[in-house]
């Protein structure tokens, strides 16, 4: 088999991130489709569309210069460098690999759309200022998230180079799953979604003005030069999956020489991975709704929020000491950071429906622990028992049961914070950050195959439970907040305690069950004679 | 004698399927007869168990030493008086259409509580105590809001709101405990009292401390100790008077229960000093909080309540001093508050049913309109102050000495500074109340408060005997319960 050579490696890295970008696209947009249930595009469209706007001519609005024709292929020029830099194909740098650092992708990033957002000023067209005008204010935030993320990846590596992040992660494993890492990869995949003009942010290739953003810019462009566009948005979603999958989550499956049948090998490899980002993409744009336009600064500051407690943790994080990877510590860790996700949800939802799939969702995740738990060999097989339990009764009858009653009881489901959403969040990574503060000096000297590092996780997760209760004055909330905060419990004792006779367990489950009946009854009591089940009402008793 | 156990949980739940399924006047008469059986049941195990002997049943699940039998003489005490009381307190409402209705369902949840309560000094694992401790919450707040008015609604969600968060943190003391024991005991073993003890050397005290710290947070929510005691005035005001009696010296008291076994095993794995300290904070707080809220209350029920909390701030306190004498003064204030609390809530449910408010501004003259209730009530206000003949005298008298010897100058100096803060609030609302004379516009207009059953004064005075008898002079028998109590508690040498 042929070896080829370095600069022959970057050759082919390059050609293939620009060829297959309209692919994934393509195959994303036919995949939502089919799951729409419309017929969609085929998938190689996106070639199509290229091919022909490269044969159209091109027409210019009046007041535009050289700026305006310039864009798209400065543009596409920013982005065709990018490949150089990162780790596509190989997990060894290439000729020019070290020309930037993490910070300088990013910068280069920022050129590539700066001079669009330019372009669209100098066009004169009111929408396409309008959409670069909506990006620079919703955007901002999206810097200071990606200083945040490099910022742990520094830490971790001591250097922010992309390629030698890759390979500190190949060389110790148990780093992709510490509950910092963890946080930095939901942070890096909202921004991704933000970047890439997806769902909640906006639309993508919707032509309704009123939520345009990324589409408005380019509004006023035409022939070759939207080609390059519309080519350059296929790359720059490509390069983030790329970035996503071959640096944060899943730095394996490189080729290590330029052996021709490797390399072969990886761009197959990265067709599948991108393919996978594609995937959890598609299931997010079809099961969510878009934000209005004026709350998604909240989604931006929460992905910038995330990045920040990652960092936090991360300074916190060594007394906890997991050195090393089993699937026990892999399943906790993840599960634990997964609740808390889903709190950092439920703080941002305004719809008791929406809570309730939520807590749903979150107690199906704490009975997936239960049974890994079981399934490697931690606290005996009663735990299927109790994953099964689990799934029964707050999985099912719990959201079920609560939703019954509250449609029977005709309540209102709109629940608004009594804070802004982004407030609210900055509390709750607060909190979050403070139960490892709290937690770092404590030795608990239990077994030492314990994943204690999802312990303060899940303490946080309590303490989130707590600002839910606080921040939304309804019954209905308040009572999710009650079982979000159980929940979170229940992942500290599967982490730290899984050996807990079953019968115990079951004991507490039955306690829960048995408050959950006496909440219910008292948000009847509160909806009939009060005909309402806000809470904050109830300030007469006071003193 | 494990058949006494299970009788003494079988009684109240017998009672409960007799209140669900019989005649009203069936629940009453089974009540009752549940309340009683169980005090005497309570006294025959304190009895059996004073020297050290250990009561365990059903495999060890259920067990009790002489630690757990001062809170089951307490719990025992109130839930016989509560239902004795109950009778009349009920009987005021009789005219009404829904009242067998509301009767049986009143019966069945007064015996469920009672039964919840014993359950918590029965459970010999953690695991258990806290189970029995989350029943406990739930059904009483369904008590709680029994009358389903406003206030008796917001009151009840606070507290089950509020203490149920405090039970999680609780849980998850329990946890961290677990976890540091599976480095002595194995990775799956049951969380059981003596276990812990026997393997105390080997916990983490890292671990120990952080369970201790969070047992006093999450349990202490349901005692009551400041700042977590923001659901008590409201639930010991709203809930009906029987039920207010049986949460402030029954249900408080077990909270403190579930503490002092995290306690006992902070002490073993060598810890004392921290887990004092902790009390003491705590105790502390309360008690200052407390008494300046008794100082400005205007309403009786609530001021009541509030003494709860600085009584319950006197008990941590005397746990935290440490001393011999001063641990059993403390456990010996258990059962004293809970008599002379029991009282004070009987007289203000009796007063509540004679004057028909709840603010001192409107009963006036309780000494002559209600010649039983007044001078009972102001009795029962004058004990929880602790003034001589009563048994919180004694058993805060013992706090103090303790505290003498031990030396905790601050902490007694503290403690006598501010029980004497709410020795004014106290006597100036209830004197203001019963000694006052009857006021002019109340005489002429509307049916004068008399004396509403007998039942209730039956009641009162059972609770009233209590107190002063423990006064005047304690059993030989109680005496070393205590001492052996405290023995477990292991004071310092």
């Amino acid at each position: 088999v042929p070896t080829l050579p370095n600069w022959a490696v970057q050759v082919f890295q390059v050609v293939t991130i620009l060829a297959l970008a309209p692919l994934v696209g393509g195959i994303i947009a036919r995949a939502e489709a089919v799951i729409q249930q419309r017929r969609g595009p085929r998938v190689l469209q996106p070639y199509y569309d290229i091919l022909k706007l490269l044969r159209k001519e091109t027409v210019l609005p009046a007041p535009a210069g050289l700026v305006f024709r310039a864009a798209p292929y400065v543009s596409f020029a920013a982005y065709a460098t990018i490949p150089l830099l990162i780790p596509a194909l190989t997990n060894f740098p290439l000729p020019l690999g070290y020309m930037a650092d993490f910070l300088g992708v990013g910068l280069i990033l920022a050129l590539a759309s700066f001079v669009v957002s330019i372009a669209a000023v100098d066009s004169g067209s009111p929408y396409a200022q309008l959409g670069s005008s909506r990006l620079r204010s919703f955007g901002a935030l999206n810097e200071p998230t990606v200083i945040f993320v490099t910022f742990v990846l520094a830490l971790t590596t001591h250097t922010d180079l992309p390629y030698a992040f890759g390979a500190t992660l190949r060389s110790s494993t148990v780093q992709v799953l510490r509950p910092s890492h963890l946080l930095m990869i939901a942070a890096f995949f909202m921004l991704v979604l933000t970047e890439t003009g997806r769902i909640p942010v906006e639309n993508h290739g919707s032509t309704l003005e009123f939520g345009q953003i990324e589409e408005g810019r380019v509004a006023e462009h035409s022939g070759p030069g939207l080609a390059f566009l519309r080519w350059g948005s296929n790359v720059k979603q490509l390069l983030l999956y790329t970035i996503f999958a071959n640096v944060l989550v899943v730095p394996w499956g490189m080729a290590s020489s330029g052996r021709l049948d490797r390399v072969l090998l990886a761009i197959v490899l990265l067709f599948v991975k991108a393919l996978g980002v594609g995937a959890v993409v598609v299931v997010i744009e079809s099961s969510f709704a878009k934000l209005r336009l004026y709350k998604i600064p909240e989604f931006t500051v929460a992905s910038f929020m995330l990045a920040v407690l990652a960092v936090v943790i991360f300074l916190f994080e060594p007394g906890f000491g997991d050195s090393h990877l089993s699937v026990f510590g892999a399943a906790a860790t993840i599960t634990a950071v997964l609740v808390l996700l889903l709190e950092f949800g439920l703080l941002r939802s305004q719809d008791v429906w929406e809570q309730l799939r939520l807590y749903a969702l979150g107690s199906l995740v704490v009975a997936a622990l239960a049974f890994s738990t079981a399934a490697t060999g931690h606290g005996g097989s009663s735990l299927y028992v109790l994953g099964a339990v689990t799934i029964g009764l707050k999985a099912v009858l719990f959201p079920q049961g609560i939703r019954y009653v509250l449609r029977n009881l005709e309540v209102e489901p709109r629940v608004p914070s009594v804070l802004g959403v982004p407030s609210g969040i900055l509390i709750a990574v607060g909190l979050s950050a403070l139960a490892f503060v709290v937690l770092r000096p404590v030795h608990i000297g239990a077994e030492a195959a314990l994943p204690l590092s999802a312990l303060p996780v899940a303490v946080g997760g309590v303490l989130v439970a707590f600002l839910l209760m606080v921040l939304r004055p309804y019954a209905p909330s308040q009572l999710l907040g009650f079982l979000v905060l159980e929940n979170a419990v229940s992942v500290a004792s599967l982490v730290i305690a899984p050996g807990l006779p079953i019968i115990l367990a079951l004991l507490l489950l039955f306690d829960v069950l048995v408050g959950v009946l006496v909440f219910i009854v008292l948000v009847q009591y509160l909806a009939v004679e009060r005909t309402a089940v806000r809470t904050d009402v109830l300030n007469r008793l006071t003193g | 004698m494990s058949w006494a156990l299970f009788t003494l949980l079988g009684v109240p739940l017998a009672a409960v399927l007799l209140a669900l399924f019989g005649s009203w006047r069936l629940a009453r008469a089974a009540t009752v007869l549940a309340g009683v059986a169980s005090l005497g049941l309570a006294i025959a195990i304190a009895i059996f168990v004073e020297h050290g002997r250990v009561l365990a049943a059903a495999h060890g699940w259920i067990r009790i030493d002489s630690l757990g039998a001062v809170f089951l003489l307490a719990t025992g005490l109130l839930y016989a008086m509560a239902a004795v009381f109950s009778v009349g307190y009920l009987g005021v409402d009789q005219i009404d259409a829904d009242f067998p209705r509301f009767a049986r369902r009143y019966f069945a949840l007064l015996n469920l509580f009672g039964w919840s309560m014993l359950l918590v000094p029965l459970a010999a694992d953690f695991g258990t105590l806290w189970v029995a401790l989350e029943l406990t919450t739930i059904i009483s707040a369904l008590l709680v809001a029994i009358d389903r008015t406003d206030a008796a609604l917001e009151a009840a969600w606070k507290y089950v709101l509020i203490a149920s968060s405090g039970l999680g943190i609780a849980l998850l003391s329990i946890i961290v405990l677990y976890a540091t024991g599976t480095h002595a005991l194995g990775s799956a073993y049951l969380p059981r009292f003596v276990r812990f003890l026997a393997h105390a050397h080997g916990l983490s005290k890292d671990a120990v401390r952080l369970s201790f710290v969070l047992a006093v947070v999450g349990f202490g929510t349901k005692v009551g100790f400041v700042p977590m005691h923001t659901w008590l005035p409201d639930a010991h005001s709203e809930a009906p008077a029987p039920v207010s009696a049986l949460l402030s010296g029954s249900l408080l008291s077990g909270a403190f229960y579930a503490i002092l076994r995290f306690f006992q095993v902070t002490v073993a794995s060598g810890e004392r000093t921290f887990a004092e300290h902790v009390l003491i904070v705590f105790g502390v707080m309360s008690l200052v909080a407390a008494s300046f809220f008794v100082l400005r209350q205007g309403s009786y029920k609530r001021l009541l309540a509030y003494s709860s909390i600085e009584h319950m701030g006197i008990i941590a306190l005397g746990v935290g001093f440490g001393a011999p004498l001063a641990v059993a003064g403390a456990l010996l204030h258990v059962i004293t508050h809970a008599s002379a609390k029991g009282l004070a809530f009987f007289g203000s449910g009796s007063l509540l049913r004679g004057y028909d408010t709840k603010e001192v501004e409107g009963v006036t003259g309780a000494g002559t309109a209600m010649p039983w209730t007044g001078p009972m009530f102001f009795a029962g206000a004058l004990a929880l102050c602790g003034l001589p003949l009563s048994g919180v005298f004694r058993s805060e008298f013992e706090i103090v000495a303790g505290g003498f010897a031990r030396p905790q100058y601050v902490g007694v100096a503290l403690v006598l500074v501010f029980v004497n803060v709410a020795f004014f609030g106290v006597i100036w609302h209830a004197g203001r109340m019963v000694l006052s004379p009857r006021a002019a516009a109340d005489q002429d207009g509307g049916a004068s408060p008399r004396e509403r059953s007998a039942w209730m004064i039956a009641g009162m005075l059972g609770c009233l005997f209590v107190s002063v008898a423990l006064g005047l002079h304690l059993p030989g028998d109680l005496s070393t319960l205590l001492s052996n109590a405290g023995h477990r508690l292991g004071p310092a040498p």
